[in-house]
């Protein structure tokens, strides 16, 4: 039986008559329509979505698409038979900016509800007005000072720098006895402790911005938010490799480093440097009618970060982190200022570092629990920071376990030959054409492709696995029939994109090392959370949510990061993506101090786990070190997807 | 049935408290689920917990002493059927057995208690000796007891014979061979005065289990099973089935087996006392004096009862690869099995000699133990110098993994004279690596 | 009191394999070997039969070995300078079927020449192994398994770096693949994955764990062959096939059996020991589930042959 079919495309309309089961991709051919499919008609990437406006279609697989858009009419072009006449819409390809059902999106940042300031804030403005001194008062400048915060605030005892003692007087005149003092309160509930941050001339707007540093130390990327603390609001976000790079991709090499001559003060520097450098960059980001912001303006920087990552900050000694049995010197550092530290911030600032658990789960994974609600939750939940410790929690509002495991800097972007972070120019999502093995990719901003971000690699080791450019064990098929396979210096390697379509005019590729690198890193990922959950005999299918933090960008696929046996095979509804968890966690330690103390009883309540103990991280992590796993049993949705791409 | 860590978790008083000495309650929990620390530790757990931690706690398969003058053996406490499950705990007791009426006793006895023999640094000899009593038993034990101070068996069925000879073993726990269905009683009650194991003997495990009940109610706590068994299948399946009921907490049989290799004959010892040794014995009784048999038997237990928990190693040292020649490469690598494989293995296919120097970073990969710092220049200077490597090549020619570059300028400086390259990071660039810089 | 004894019910099996191919399949061996099949761990006959008893192989060389031990020297004498002769010898010894080693100095054609003469000396199945480089395993393998075509010879070693060109030509000519992973449970499997998506008939394949010698590190190929047995059993497919083991290489390498001089006294008399290495060795990786042990001296053939008399019929 025939059909007629009437497509809408590019503003025009072409109609074509079909036999029964004729796929729409096939005809939207036929009526001159040429719907792209990445995959190569797989039913894989979901790029050939088209609009079934009116008419009858069978779906043979719905797998890409949600209830939602099945009820708009979505169906695959690859995927979808005729059974009727139809009226079919086909969206501008490269307009296609709808997700798929796999993809996780970070949530955007939003001020917490219960945010209230100054209330739920340490750091304040205080506006005061003294009485100008007289011959009958000669109350020196900073006893007056301090009576006015007595009286007008009920602020009994005031601390105060030399440096800024020293300000004072001209400060006070310069306002003609009006200032704006910029306070820190170690506890809000309890008025003993204040300590004068800055002195300024004159009444300030109440509301005017407060600037604060919301600041993430990790190993491969350091991530920064600028934050006004009278509204809450993130006003900026910035994010850069951190300069210690340079001197080793991971914590042992730094700490080794540090340990070496002048070592340690080259490494605190090179943050330092990164960072500054950071709250220049987000200072310049943000435009307000009152004029510049510049980073000594920002009175509070909260600093999240692993242990090493903390030490070296502060230029503590590190070594005996790396040395058995693993103790840190601190986990958790006292109040410190922006001066003593070596911020370019105001020297006063409050700089809080966020307490950590033990020599591998450090301030970090506190702050990622607080951010990802795992200490409140009910049901078992798995807490997974994909970066380069990989840190694990496991727990619920009962227990917490965490361990840790060198994954390596591979899904940050780094340690790969065309790696980058996810920024501009980035490949952050690719699809293989199963038949032809030419690839599809998506580049972050649309522009020139300048290298691959964590998602992109992701995608790329998915889609190689599957379309046979690799075998289980990672292995280059040299024999695939593609120009895009080849031998290349470190082994066979696949071309991504050739160099006339890069930015940089060289061919972008995923070489043999590449791939080594992204297997041991999702390997000692997935044996890391595994182990954990052995340990403390709870079964992987029991847990209820799966919470991924890491520097991928906006989104993670968790379909192809579970085809390659990073994350475990469940529902993909039971995994949530909250992208940096870290520096979120700090950003609301900013903000609130109650949530600030929380960090703290995160950290006295989770057990570390050292995974080294015995051999079964070792077990875990060479069975894992295949695609997906030597145990496919592990993965049933990925035997049935490896199945249907033999077929 | 062992509890898991949350399990134990739920049973404590979940205050991390610090008390036990661990961070938190859960930490604790999980140090006791891997039976490494006691549940005494904790002062504030509930009597309830207490009891019913204590029911998942108690071992399925009797821990058994033989005692003597310093010298003790003890076996069972065993939780697994296979080793990688856990561990094999406690090595079984290798005995010979010597006879009462042998006029050369006394000589035979003291050449057996002198055997001596070193394997990587570990000093093994003879448990032991079971003494049949083809004889004067109680004069046996006498002369035995002048000119050996390990632990003995007793081979008898005589009441009064066994109980004047273990008069003579004051202080000691020996053990008797065997009780059965006819004459337990008088067995049981001469070990029970003497404080002596009983080994427990019949034709079948129902028999068997009947026994041991029986002489339990007699005040009898240690025992030993004979489980009978034509040949090595045979008796192989028995202590199968004895370990297998065992762990599944059956008591009548939750004891040691004691296991007679010669019993078909000498020419099939070794392979018997082997099979036995592998599969659950906790005492093998040989008839035969002969280092040439025991060192490997020696071996064979000290093999299947390390931890195999512990990563694999192989042995520190210099592993000649291809035949090498003095102008041959040194390559240097860890002692973590795997990572030697990878390296052995990939230049042992390209052809290339080489001298792989193998040191001892615990069992550690190459990155893993340079970060635990059980891989650096002192340790690698240190092998060198050890396995006289520089006697064994001409050109003093080092070559470091990619992964440790950052080792060469120290060892450089650890080793004087040695040129040090930095070679690949991985194992499978090695033969390029090899081809290309080294000529 | 009758005492229940537990059995253990498994879902999975050992896969059963078959070396070697009569004039009937299309080869010239007077018999075929036959093992796996098993269905217990090892010898459990309460729970079920052992339907095909371990293999024993012995070992030759295509030429002879220099590197050897006198000991194995004395006991083979001159045969050792003929694999035809070597082969008759071994199977006099006992042997069920042979090994055959190449070694880097032969060319495609003195690996042809010794393996037609092994076929025409017995009429016993064969494993052939290449040198064990890479290369030269491939070019070797390559003439040898198109020589021999259909007369389903085991061709090793097949490992995780180098097992596509052996497996294609072993697809192509009928014969089996020995695929070797070093003492890791996980690695053998990955590699009998590797394999078995090549296309290769799961029927061919022997997989080889690497055991170590009583001493040195024995007993970590010991524990990875009883993991690798039970995973079989639990159903595993990857982990299902025949074990093949080398004690008599592995034994015949350490100092223990390989030197008569200048050792400790307590190691006792140096033949005797030597030949206990070995025998102890293949023994304990009977009991964990060895299908084909490969021996060099007829000896400890001999007195292993014994034991697995006793283990299969209990």
């Amino acid at each position: 039986m025939n059909h007629s079919l009437t497509f809408t495309h590019d503003e025009k309309q072409a109609s074509v008559t079909v036999p029964t089961n004729t796929l729409l991709a096939d005809a939207a051919r036929l009526a001159g329509i040429d719907i792209g499919q990445p995959c190569g008609g797989q039913g894989r990437c979901g790029r050939c979505a088209v609009q079934v406006t009116e008419g009858q279609v069978r779906r043979r697989s719905t797998l890409r698409l949600s209830e939602a858009d099945v009820a708009q009419g979505y169906a695959l072009a690859c995927q979808t038979v005729v059974e009727g006449d139809a009226a079919i819409y086909v969206p501008p390809q490269e307009k296609i900016e709808r997700r798929l059902t796999t993809d996780r999106v970070v949530a955007e940042v939003t001020v917490p509800e219960d945010y209230e300031y100054p209330f739920s804030q340490t750091v304040r403005r205080v506006h005061l007005t003294l009485t100008p001194p007289s011959m009958d008062d000669q109350t020196d400048d900073w006893a007056r000072l301090q009576t006015a915060f007595r009286l007008q605030r009920r602020f009994e005892t005031v601390t105060c720098s030399l440096p800024l003692l020293r300000t004072i007087g001209s400060t006070l005149r310069a306002g003609d006895w009006n200032v704006t003092a910029i306070v820190e309160i170690s506890r809000p509930s309890d008025h003993q402790t204040i300590r004068l941050i800055d002195l300024r001339p004159g009444h300030e707007d109440e509301y005017s911005p407060l600037w604060g540093a919301a600041i993430d130390i990790g190993t491969t990327t350091v991530t920064l938010w600028l934050v006004d603390l009278v509204t809450g609001q993130v006003k900026a976000q910035v994010a850069e490799y951190n300069g210690q790079i340079a001197r080793g991709e991971d914590v042992i090499s730094r700490i080794i480093y540090a340990s070496k001559n002048g070592g340690a003060d080259e490494l605190r520097q090179r943050v330092l440097d990164t960072i500054n450098e950071l709250l220049e960059r987000a200072c310049k980001r943000v435009k307000l009618p009152q004029g510049k912001v510049t980073p000594d303006q920002i009175v509070k920087a909260t600093i999240a970060g692993n242990t090493t990552m903390m030490h070296l900050f502060l230029g503590i000694p590190a070594a005996s982190i790396r040395l058995s049995p693993f103790i840190p010197a601190v986990n958790h550092p006292p109040a410190l200022t922006g001066r003593e530290v070596g911020l370019n911030v105001n020297p006063e600032a409050a700089v809080d570092c966020l307490p950590g658990v033990a020599s591998y789960v450090g301030a970090d994974i506190t702050a990622g629990v607080l951010s990802s609600g795992l200490d409140s939750a009910e049901n078992v939940t798995l807490f997974l920071d994909v970066g380069t410790n990989g840190e694990t929690v496991l727990g619920n509002r009962d227990w917490l376990v965490t361990c840790a495991c060198s994954a390596g800097p591979a899904f940050e972007g780094a340690g790969v030959v065309n790696g980058m972070r996810a920024t501009t120019g980035a490949i952050e999502e690719v699809w293989i054409n199963s038949d032809t093995l030419e690839p599809t990719y998506r580049v972050i901003g649309g522009g020139k492709p300048k290298g691959i971000c964590g998602s992109g690699l992701i995608a790329l080791l998915s889609e190689a696995f599957l379309t046979g450019v690799i075998d289980k064990g990672g292995n280059v098929k040299l024999d695939a029939p593609s120009p895009r396979v080849r031998e290349g210096a470190h082994g066979g390697e696949y071309v991504v994109a050739w160099g006339k379509e890069t930015e940089s005019g060289e061919d972008i590729v995923l070489t043999r090392v590449d791939i080594d690198n992204l297997l041991r890193a999702k390997a000692a990922i997935y044996a890391g959370f595994t182990v954990l959950a052995e340990n403390v005999g709870i079964p992987l299918e029991s847990v209820d949510k799966v919470l991924v933090g890491g520097s991928f960008g906006k989104y993670i696929n968790v379909e192809k990061a579970v085809q390659i046996g990073l994350l475990p095979d469940m529902e993909w509804s039971r995994f949530e993506f909250l992208g940096n968890t870290s520096v979120k966690g700090a950003y609301l330690a900013l903000l609130d101090w109650r949530k600030r103390e929380r960090i703290s009883e995160i950290a006295k309540r989770m057990t570390y786990i050292e995974l080294s103990a015995d051999n079964s991280f070792y077990e875990a992590f060479t069975s894992a070190l295949f695609l997906p796993h030597t145990d496919l049993n592990k993965f049933p949705s990925v035997a049935e997807a490896l199945e249907k791409s033999n077929s | 049935m062992a509890l898991s860590g949350i399990q134990i978790y739920k049973l404590l008083p979940q205050t991390n408290c610090k008390e036990c000495g661990f961070p938190t309650c859960l930490a604790f929990a999980m140090k006791l689920a891997a039976k490494q620390v006691e549940l005494g530790a904790c002062p504030y757990v509930s009597e309830e917990s207490k009891k019913q931690l204590a029911e998942s706690a108690a071992p399925p398969i009797r821990l058994v002493t033989l005692k003597a003058d310093g010298n003790e053996v003890k076996v069972g406490n065993e939780v697994v059927m296979y080793r990688h499950e856990k561990t094999f705990y406690n090595k079984p007791g290798l005995f010979l057995r010597v006879k009462a009426s042998d006029p050369d006793l006394a000589k035979k006895v003291t050449q057996a208690d002198a055997y001596k023999v070193n394997y990587v640094g570990m000093d093994f000899s003879l448990n032991g000796y079971a003494i049949e009593a083809d004889g004067d038993l109680t004069a046996a034990v006498k002369t035995v007891r002048e000119v050996t101070k390990r632990p003995l068996i007793l081979i008898s069925n005589d009441a009064a014979a066994l109980d004047s000879s273990l008069s003579l073993l004051a202080g000691e726990t020996a053990l008797i061979y065997a009780a059965s269905e006819s004459n337990y009683e008088s067995l049981a009650e001469v070990a029970k005065k003497h404080k002596a194991v009983l080994a427990v003997k019949a034709d079948t495990l129902d028999a068997l289990a009947d026994l041991t009940q029986k002489i339990q109610t007699k005040g009898v706590e240690d025992m030993v099973l004979d489980l009978g068994g034509k040949n090595l299948g045979d008796w192989l399946m028995r202590s199968t089935q004895v370990r297998r009921l065992a762990l599944k907490n059956f008591r009548p049989l939750g004891y040691p087996v004691i296991f007679f290799a010669a019993q078909n004959g000498v020419e099939k010892e070794a392979v018997y006392a082997a099979q036995a040794i592998a599969k659950y014995a906790g005492f093998v009784v040989i008839d035969t004096f002969a280092p040439e048999m025991i060192y490997p038997l020696l071996v064979l237990r000290e093999n299947l009862y390390t931890d195999p928990q512990k990563p694999i190693q192989v042995q520190p040292g210099v592993y000649e690869i291809n035949s090498p020649k003095p102008e041959s490469p040194v390559l240097v690598t860890t002692n973590f099995s795997i990572t030697y494989f990878a390296v052995a293995n990939e230049v042992e296919g390209s052809g290339l000699p080489a001298w792989l120097v193998v040191t001892d970073a615990e069992g550690m990969s190459v990155l893993t133990a340079w970060a635990a710092g059980k891989f650096d220049a002192e340790r690698i200077a240190k092998a060198i110098k050890g396995f006289n490597v520089a006697d064994k090549v001409s050109k003093k020619r080092l070559v470091l993994p990619g992964h440790v570059a950052v080792l060469s300028g120290e060892v450089e400086e650890e080793l004087p004279g040695w040129e040090v390259r930095v070679g690949p990071r991985e194992a499978v660039d090695l033969p390029a690596f090899m081809k290309q810089a080294l000529n | 009191m009758p005492i229940e004894i537990p059995k253990d019910k498994w879902p999975g099996s050992i896969r059963t394999v078959t070396i070697g191919a009569t004039s009937a399949e299309g080869g010239t061996r007077a018999k075929t070997v036959t093992v796996g099949g098993g269905t217990t761990m090892p010898y459990l006959h309460f729970e079920a039969p052992t339907p095909n008893k371990p293999a024993i192989a012995i070992e030759i060389k295509s030429r002879k070995p220099e590197d050897w031990s006198p000991l194995l020297a004395e006991v083979w004498g001159a045969a050792m300078a003929d694999p035809a002769q070597w082969a008759k010898k071994a199977e006099e010894a006992g042997a069920d079927l042979l090994v055959l080693a190449l070694t880097v100095e032969d060319s495609p054609e003195d690996a042809v020449k010794a393996v037609k003469s092994v076929l025409g000396a017995t009429g016993l199945p064969l494993i052939v192994w290449g040198p064990g480089q890479a290369e030269k395993d491939n070019e070797l393998l390559v003439a040898v398994a198109e020589a021999a075509k259909g007369e389903r010879l085991v061709l090793g070693i097949c490992e995780d770096k180098n097992y596509r060109t052996i497996v294609a030509t072993a697809m192509a000519n009928g014969h089996l693949v020995q695929a070797r992973a070093p003492m890791d449970v996980n690695l053998s499997k990955q590699l009998n994955i590797l394999i078995s998506d090549m296309g290769m008939p799961k029927d061919r394949i022997l997989m080889d764990p690497t055991t170590g010698a009583l001493g040195y590190g024995m007993e970590y190929g010991y524990s990875v062959m009883e993991r690798l047995r039970l995973a079989a059993l639990q159903g595993d497919a990857m982990t299902q096939f025949p074990m093949i083991v080398t004690p008599g290489f592995e034994a015949w390498k350490t100092k223990e059996a390989k030197v008569g001089e200048g050792i400790p006294e307590a190691w006792g008399d140096w033949k005797a020991r030597a030949i206990h290495w070995e025998t102890l060795t293949a023994l304990a990786l009977v009991e964990s589930g060895a299908d084909i042990v490969v021996l060099r001296h007829p000896e400890s053939v001999k007195r292993v042959k014994d034991a697995i008399g006793e283990l299969v019929v209990a």
